[in-house]
């Protein structure tokens, strides 16, 4: 418990003095809190004012002669009158429902309306020169038509008009792309009155009318813009939460002098490092939740959802349209075609009313993003803390601080970009845009156990190695004395001191290195319609270069002395004998506890396919190739890695039970699956604690061979229909096999080996493992 | 005979470079202190002292050599013998945020002090050594003398046997120089042993009961003042130095006109 008091000692006075840093304030509180909010009220009142300026703005539109003139007022005047007539029927249609709607769907706010009375129409002195005097920028804008207007119309009833602007003058622009609105609409009246004169009704316009009514509801569309751009920002704002603090607890103190003085108090370097660990998550949370928190409150009571497309109402939507139509159209009778519009109307009105009732969306969903934020922030809090312990000074940190945040937004913004992105195979085990997938997910109500788990699991591992990372980094004699050599030495090989067992850090780091390589192959394998031929030669290669290549690589550089790292050595006779206890037993034993495991907690029916899928994928080949690839290359390389350079990482530093839980785990969350992830690490724990008491990797080569081996060739037996060795273990096979949970007294036999085997290894003395330095 | 508390034993450092070359900083440095007992660790700029103490304190690995304090190694005991230490330095820092009181209370539960302990240790501390105008202040505002005044608190919070001051005088006024030189007589009065490395020859020759001169790494003299005097030939410890460090004729040869007495000033007070 003592040292859970010191990280707490350390967490409260790193965090009181976090807390009295201005800088840290600034980034945690006054940007959210204060800056968002005005920017967005400045960004709107920006908006407004631009639009008001455009609208109170007068134009001036040069043409070639009187003519000209006369025929773009009479349009003007047109557009304004039906203008004025759709925005009375808006009002009356408001007035009808009893509701304020002078701005339905808010779309008005954003679009400019230029009235005839601010465009002024002025005549060239020279007709050839329209060019030249819009060139010149002395009028807005110039307008020629062909034929002249001057002509009669009903010889040519067309006319071609050509508009000169500005691209440089904004209110050029303004104007050019009202004028070309304004000739559209006129373009219309006209060919609605021709075709009115023609057929003699108005109802020959609308021969097919459209009404899209959304079957969500109107949070849950609005949650969809949200869930692209949010998990982005959030990503940003803890990275930039987390900053601060990272660089200040670490290059800051260093920089100050004060690192020396913690240094030689009597506390381990992980507990100083756990306690300023702690206090980074906690304000990168802080800013998260206060941006957050910001976020919400300015998305409810500003205008911005409507910028953002949120369909604030779609029944007022169609009123507008509705409106719209009864200008330009005769009115609506009943059983027309408008009316017909009305059908599943009502559902719509429901299910908005219904949203109304129900808290704003944000404010619903936002606890549970926050929860998904946390393993990013602990992810990033790590990997800041491991990056700026290197630094000699706060602005070196800063510089190093370039490259992680980038690290952190552009996966963000590039999975943002694709809302096709799904949060699947190896996207799954992908730092960063694992948990920017799974926030969307969750934004937009889908909650997979799965994803989920598999999400945090491969997160802790990576947090958990960037904290070990930090924690070697932080009491490293080269870190704590600006004088003490280069960097270099810690990199490369040739200064390199051998080590009798590998740190916690570099344990961890291996495994967080092969974790998202072997997630990639092992997805692509099961995905794969290949022989078993290439399925085996996948395995090989991962298990052969992987698990054992790359973890002896390793341990090579890092000159560690690969008989104490990898507990080459033969077991006492006793261990042997214990030893083949558990291997007699082991595949009743791990049938047993995956049946329990099975009964208690059934396998989603998605689980269950993936594992048909696998047993499939399994019965094309032939035994040889199942034991050899299935069983002897895991049985070997699989302990070399796990039971290996975990293990001895960590079991000095944390002790047996927890080195034993903890290999278990991080065996267990290698094999990609859930469902397969508590039988594994239960087995997994199994050999940890084996290889633990008999100091020999040997016996846990042996059983987990035979766990996989006898495990696949009794299951090969069952389908070739022979199931002796399935009943010889009194285990369930072919169609007994269900989800339900009994235990044959046959079974029990086995599994009391494996109690006995464990047992002795218990009460015999455990092997000694010789120490690096000799105990005065 | 008192037990000597410290013990070094055949201390060496090498450093690795990145050229490949091993740069030696101590090599084969050994030295006791005992109880009551402050000992000088004297030398020129790059000698050795500072990577020697820093060895003694556990924060360097020695590359060959053992450590001994109060009977703990500190590569291997680490707590116990980092719980026996305090540690000062020119260098060291405080945080700039808290105050001195606040500093002094972090010290103390990381000792692991109880919080009616800690209280009556501070309260002590700050009468000592005249602390109480500033207390409650942010050590970022303080002056020099009070950050130091400060630091030497912190150092002595757990009530160590020993301790190990590295350069504690530099850049202080006279009148705190005078403050902290009468504490640490007076904390070796007390029984505690201290390791005492300055380039203020004067204040060493004031204080310190026994010398160890070091220059390239290795100690070149040893004992008190008397032994020293006997071994150089030369009465003041500025001019021991230079004879012991060898580099008396190296320095004054080429600058004509300067006597040997007044040019050794210079390294003293």
């Amino acid at each position: 418990m003592k040292s859970y008091s010191r990280i707490w000692t350390v967490y409260r006075k790193e965090l009181t003095e976090t807390l009295r840093d201005r800088r840290t304030l600034m980034a945690m509180v006054f940007v959210p809190v204060i800056l968002y909010p005005i920017l967005m009220v400045v960004l709107m009142q920006a908006l407004s004012s631009e639009k008001g300026r455009q609208e109170e703005s007068e134009y001036t539109v040069v043409v070639p002669n009187e003519a000209h003139k006369r025929w773009l007022e009479t349009i003007l005047l047109r557009e304004d009158e039906e203008v004025n007539a759709e925005q009375k029927a808006l009002d009356a249609a408001a007035k009808a429902m009893g509701e304020e709607m002078a701005d339905p769907t808010g779309r008005a706010a954003f679009r400019t309306r230029l009235g005839s009375k601010q465009i002024h129409i002025v005549i060239a002195d020279d007709p050839g020169k329209i060019w030249d005097i819009v060139a010149a920028g002395a009028v807005h804008a110039g307008v020629v038509v062909r034929p002249d207007p001057a002509v009669d119309r009903a010889a040519d009833p067309n006319r071609v008009v050509q508009i000169l602007y500005s691209d440089t003058n904004p209110l050029s622009e303004v104007i050019f792309r009202q004028l070309n609105l304004i000739l559209q609409n006129e373009a219309g009246r006209i060919v609605r009155d021709r075709v009115t004169k023609l057929a003699g009704t108005p109802e020959v316009l609308n021969p097919i009318m459209t009404t899209n009514l959304s079957t969500t509801s109107p949070d849950k569309q609005f949650s969809k813009v949200l869930a692209l751009i949010v998990p982005f920002l959030l990503v940003t704002m803890t990275v930039t939460g987390a900053m601060y603090p990272a660089i200040d607890l670490t290059a800051g103190e260093r920089e100050r002098g004060t690192l020396e003085t913690l240094a030689v108090s009597p506390v381990p370097v992980g507990q100083i490092v756990a306690g300023k660990f702690g206090v980074i998550v906690t304000i990168a949370m802080v800013t998260t939740a206060l941006n957050l928190g910001s976020m919400t409150a300015v998305i409810q009571f500003s205008g911005i959802a409507k910028m953002l497309g949120a369909p604030t109402s779609a029944s007022a939507a169609m009123e507008e349209m509705e409106a719209e139509q009864t200008v330009q159209s005769a009115p609506a009778e009943p059983g027309s075609s408008a009316a017909l519009q009305r059908i599943n109307f009502g559902r719509r009105q429901a299910l908005e009313q219904e949203t109304n009732r129900r808290a704003g969306f944000v404010t619903t969903a936002a606890p549970i993003v926050l929860l998904a934020m946390i393993p990013f922030a602990v992810l990033f809090g790590g990997v800041m803390l491991a990056v700026c312990s290197f630094a000699k000074s706060f602005k070196e940190a800063q510089n190093y601080m370039m490259p992680v945040m980038m690290s952190a937004i552009v996966p963000a913004m590039v999975v943002s970009y694709m809302p096709t992105i799904e949060l699947q195979g190896p996207l799954m085990a992908t730092p960063v845009a694992n948990v920017v997938l799974l926030m969307r997910e969750l934004f937009l109500g889908n909650f997979r156990i799965e994803a989920v788990v598999i999400v945090l699991l491969s997160t802790c591992l990576y947090a958990a190695a960037a904290v070990a990372m930090a924690t070697r980094i932080y009491g490293n004699e080269a870190v704590l004395f600006n004088d003490v050599g280069s960097y270099k030495t810690l990199l490369l090989r040739k200064f390199m001191r051998p080590q009798r067992v590998p740190s916690a850090a570099f344990a961890l780091l291996t495994l967080a290195l092969i974790f998202p390589v072997n997630f990639f192959v092992q997805s692509s394998i099961v995905t794969a319609d290949s022989g078993w031929m290439d399925l085996c030669r996948a395995v090989g290669i991962t298990q052969v270069l992987l698990f054992f290549g790359v973890v002896v690589f390793l341990a090579w550089y890092a000159k560690l002395n690969m008989r104490e790292t990898f507990s080459l050595r033969l077991p006492s006779a006793l261990h042997w004998v214990a030893t083949l206890l558990i291997v007699a037993g082991i595949v009743p034993l791990s049938a047993t506890i995956q049946q329990y495991l099975y009964a208690t907690f059934p396998p989603t029916s998605q689980m269950q396919q993936m594992m048909q899928a696998e047993a499939k994928l399994l019965s094309g080949i032939p035994l040889w190739a199942i034991v050899a690839f299935f069983a002897i290359l895991p049985g070997v390389c699989e302990e070399f890695a796990f039971r290996g350079m975990l293990l001895t990482g960590l079991r000095d530093r944390i002790g047996t039970w927890r080195t034993v839980l903890v290999v278990g785990i991080v065996f267990g969350a290698f094999h990609i699956y859930v469902h397969k992830i508590p039988p594994i690490a239960i087995v997994g724990m199994l050999l940890a604690y084996v290889c633990i008491r008999t100091g020999s990797i040997l016996p846990g080569i042996l059983i987990h061979i035979a766990n996989n081996g006898v495990g696949l060739i009794a299951d090969s037996m069952v389908k070739a229909n022979d199931p002796r060795l399935m009943d010889l273990f009194g285990l369930p096979h072919g169609d007994e096999q269900t989800f339900d949970y009994s235990v044959n007294p046959r079974t029990m036999i086995f599994i009391a080996a494996v109690v006995l085997g464990l047992a002795i290894m218990v009460f015999t003395p455990k092997r000694p493992t010789p120490r690096s330095e000799p105990r005065p | 005979m008192p037990e000597p508390i410290v013990e070094v034993h055949e201390l060496m450092k090498i450093f690795p470079t990145t050229t490949g070359e091993e740069k030696r900083a101590v090599d084969g440095v050994s030295f006791c202190v005992n109880p009551g007992q402050i000992y000088g660790l004297l030398g020129p700029n790059g000698a050795g002292k500072t990577t020697t103490l820093r060895m003694i304190a556990g924060l360097l690995t020695p590359t060959g050599g053992s450590v001994r304090l109060d009977g703990h190694d500190p590569q291997i005991d680490r707590e116990s013998a980092k719980r026996s230490l305090g540690y000062l330095t020119a260098s060291t820092g405080l945080y700039e945020r808290l105050s001195p009181r606040e500093v002094l209370n972090y010290f103390g539960e990381l000792i692991g002090l109880e919080a009616a302990q800690r209280r009556k240790r501070i309260d002590d501390l700050i009468h000592w050594l005249d602390m109480s105008a500033f207390a409650t202040l942010r050590c970022g505002g303080l002056s020099t003398g009070q950050k130091q005044r400060t630091n030497i608190a912190r150092a002595l919070m757990g009530d160590p046997p020993i301790l190990i001051m590295d350069e504690p005088t530099l850049g202080l006024d006279v009148l705190t120089n005078r403050v902290v030189l009468d504490f640490i007589r007076a904390e070796g009065a007390r029984g505690k042993a201290i390791i005492l490395s300055t380039h203020y020859l004067d204040d060493a020759e004031a204080i310190c009961d026994e010398f160890g001169l070091i220059h390239n790494g290795r100690i070149v003299g040893r004992g008190d003042l008397a032994a020293l005097r006997a071994q150089s030939g030369k009465t003041r410890l500025s001019e021991i130095f230079l004879k012991l460090c060898g580099e008396d004729e190296h320095v004054l040869s080429g600058v004509p006109g300067v006597a040997t007495n007044n040019s050794t000033e210079g390294t003293g007070r």
